[in-house]
């Protein structure tokens, strides 16, 4: 039943992308995917609830519990943003990342087929783990629109600007805004997330505590650089992929 | 009632000849009251824009309305001998697709140009106001309209930038988005510098410095944008806050070195810069467009983009054609069917 919402929130998220690629071929606005993926953040809503009522605590007690949420968090806030800033083709690239996560996620073995109920749940672990999980959904989305940057630049540069993507794209200066504030929405949670796990009753593994320590040391030297002396947009964007993706080691050290 | 349009255009005529047959805003329904006064114009809306002059009039009998029509231009222009030549004569369904294919900006000389489709609803509305329209009119105007609007958002008639000017502007807004942040640094105080310029304030920039080697006319254009002019040794300092420059000194060499951009790049904090060369011989050098934040088009690329939006909108000419008569084939106009002359 769980995997059922899971396997439909997949679903949703993998026909919003495709329907919004197609909408971006065409040269349109991809003005339905936020549906789509509001769908797929309905569908995730109710996989963690009831992983969570089976459970009786967080759900992010397995690895494919923690990439659910991660993918959810990712939708929440492109739900969230995609429409505060009209940036409608941020669904488009948001979906990959969505189906990936949870395509993994619903690999024979990732999932706990059955999920032990908690009998000592601390609150600090709790809040911890959720704190933790939501940054990464921020900064899941901040490294979405760096790849959206990415992709922008090299038309400006080259000078190809006739395709629908192009058309599609936000101006480079709102992407960067993007990136930013979503970096550091992330680096707020992600705080509050590490400072929750020195409250705990008991520390993770030293290899896992190395890992989160150091994806915060690291964003928050990338934001203090981007403030006070500057990036290029390239190397903040680059930085800002490279960094997600070498922080996603965390989950490795669970 | 017969349908009957009498105009020259851009095409028809040249500019010398257009200007005689100019009618101002204010003037057109002194106008069409002038070319209604006979009688035997029943309704009549005059449309004056400065690539054409175009009367659309209603009359009973199409043969005196047309006279009339010619004693009109007699008595109130300074008609000449020969100008006969430079006006077409269009007659009941001719002259509704001429409109619709005015409204819709396939007879413009910027093909799928808007400005046009509110030229015409301005002309009509004061036709109306003015008392100078009725049952033919009123309908093909309005038919006009729709079919104009349904041709501009079904098709790409116009998409895309098809100037210079606007390439370069468009491209502004896809670096900054929303100019009204964004500063401007003018450098040479041409014609085409200006129009630029012009355009990226009209679309929000919010300040605009000029330098030129003659700093009286850096002065000169700075006060018609209600910029700042700043002489021509002292550029790169303002190059620091700018976010935008348009450049089209006649230097024979290159006025703007990556040399000059890497002097600044660290005091800009890395923000996107966008260079507008469109000076021929040009003023940036091509290596200031391999630093990371630097968007570099000249006036060759910006000209190439150009004119593959005009290509494409030439391409579209034929599927509005289709719109237009489809829509017109659904309606029953009055004026443009036979039976009612």
């Amino acid at each position: 039943m769980e995997q059922g919402y899971l396997i439909l929130s997949t679903a949703l998220a993998a026909i919003g992308g495709a329907l919004g690629i197609r909408s971006v071929h065409r040269g349109e606005r991809s003005r339905w995917t936020i549906v789509w993926m509001a769908g797929a953040f309905l569908a995730q809503l109710a996989f963690l609830t009831l992983r969570g009522e089976h459970r009786g605590a967080c759900p992010l007690r397995d690895l494919g519990e923690v990439l659910a949420f991660l993918a959810w968090s990712l939708t929440l806030f492109y739900v969230c943003v995609g429409p505060l800033y009209r940036v409608s083709l941020l669904g488009v690239f948001t979906a990959p990342a969505v189906v990936v996560f949870q395509m993994v996620a619903l690999m024979p073995g990732v999932l706990d087929a059955n999920p032990q109920h908690a009998v000592h749940v601390d609150p600090w672990r709790e809040a911890h783990g959720a704190l933790s999980v939501l940054s990464y959904g921020a900064l899941a989305l901040a490294a979405v629109a760096g790849v959206m940057f990415l992709m922008l630049n090299r038309l400006l540069k080259e000078h190809e600007l006739s395709s629908g993507l192009f058309k599609n794209l936000p101006p480079v200066r709102e992407l960067v805004r993007l990136e930013v504030r979503l970096m550091t929405l992330g680096f707020i949670l992600l705080s509050a997330g590490i400072l929750s796990a020195l409250l705990m009753r008991e520390l993770g593994g030293r290899a896992h505590l190395l890992a989160a320590a150091s994806t915060w040391a690291a964003y928050g030297a990338l934001l203090a650089v981007q403030a006070v002396r500057g990036l290029t947009p390239r190397r903040l964007s680059e930085v800002a992929i490279l960094l997600f993706a070498l922080s996603l080691t965390v989950f490795a050290f669970l | 009632m017969e349908l009957i349009c009498l105009g020259l255009n851009y095409r028809t005529a040249p500019v010398e000849v257009r200007e005689r047959f100019a009618v101002g805003t204010g003037k057109l329904d002194a106008a069409g009251r002038a070319l209604i006064a006979s009688g035997a114009v029943g309704e009549g809306v005059v449309l004056s824009t400065c690539n054409r002059t175009e009367f659309y009039f209603a009359a009973r009998d199409g043969e005196a309305g047309m006279a009339a029509a010619r004693d009109y231009l007699r008595e109130n222009f300074d008609l000449r001998a020969g100008d006969d030549g430079h006006f077409y004569e269009l007659h009941r369904r001719d002259a509704a697709l001429h409109l619709c294919r005015v409204a819709s900006g396939l007879d413009s000389m910027i093909l799928g140009e808007t400005e046009i489709f509110g030229q015409i609803k301005q002309a009509y509305r004061i036709a109306l106001e003015a008392g100078l329209t009725g049952g033919t009119l009123n309908k093909v105007f309005q038919r006009a309209f729709s079919i104009g609007k349904k041709v501009r958002t079904q098709t790409s008639i116009q998409e895309g930038a098809t100037s210079v000017g606007s390439v370069a502007v468009d491209l502004a807004e896809k670096i900054f988005g929303h100019l009204k942040h964004s500063q401007v640094m003018v450098m040479g105080a041409g014609e085409m510098s200006r129009i630029t310029a012009q355009s990226l304030l009209s679309r929000g920039a919010h300040s605009i410095f000029v330098t030129n080697r003659s700093y009286e006319r850096a002065v000169e254009l700075a006060s018609e944008m209600q910029g700042q002019a700043v002489r021509f040794d002292e550029w790169q300092a303002v190059l620091e806050k700018v976010d935008v420059v348009i450049s089209s000194t006649g230097a024979p060499h290159t006025i703007v070195d990556r040399a000059h951009v890497e002097a600044v790049r660290r005091k800009r904090k890395y923000r996107p810069l966008f260079f507008i060369d469109i000076a021929v011989p040009r003023d940036i050098d091509p290596a200031v467009g391999e630093i990371e934040e630097v968007y570099l088009y000249d006036i060759d690329t910006l000209e190439q983009l150009a004119g593959e939006a005009r290509k494409l909108r030439q391409k579209q000419i034929e599927v509005c054609d289709g719109i237009i008569h489809e829509e017109l084939g659904k309606a029953s106009l009055p004026g443009i069917i036979k039976r009612e002359a």
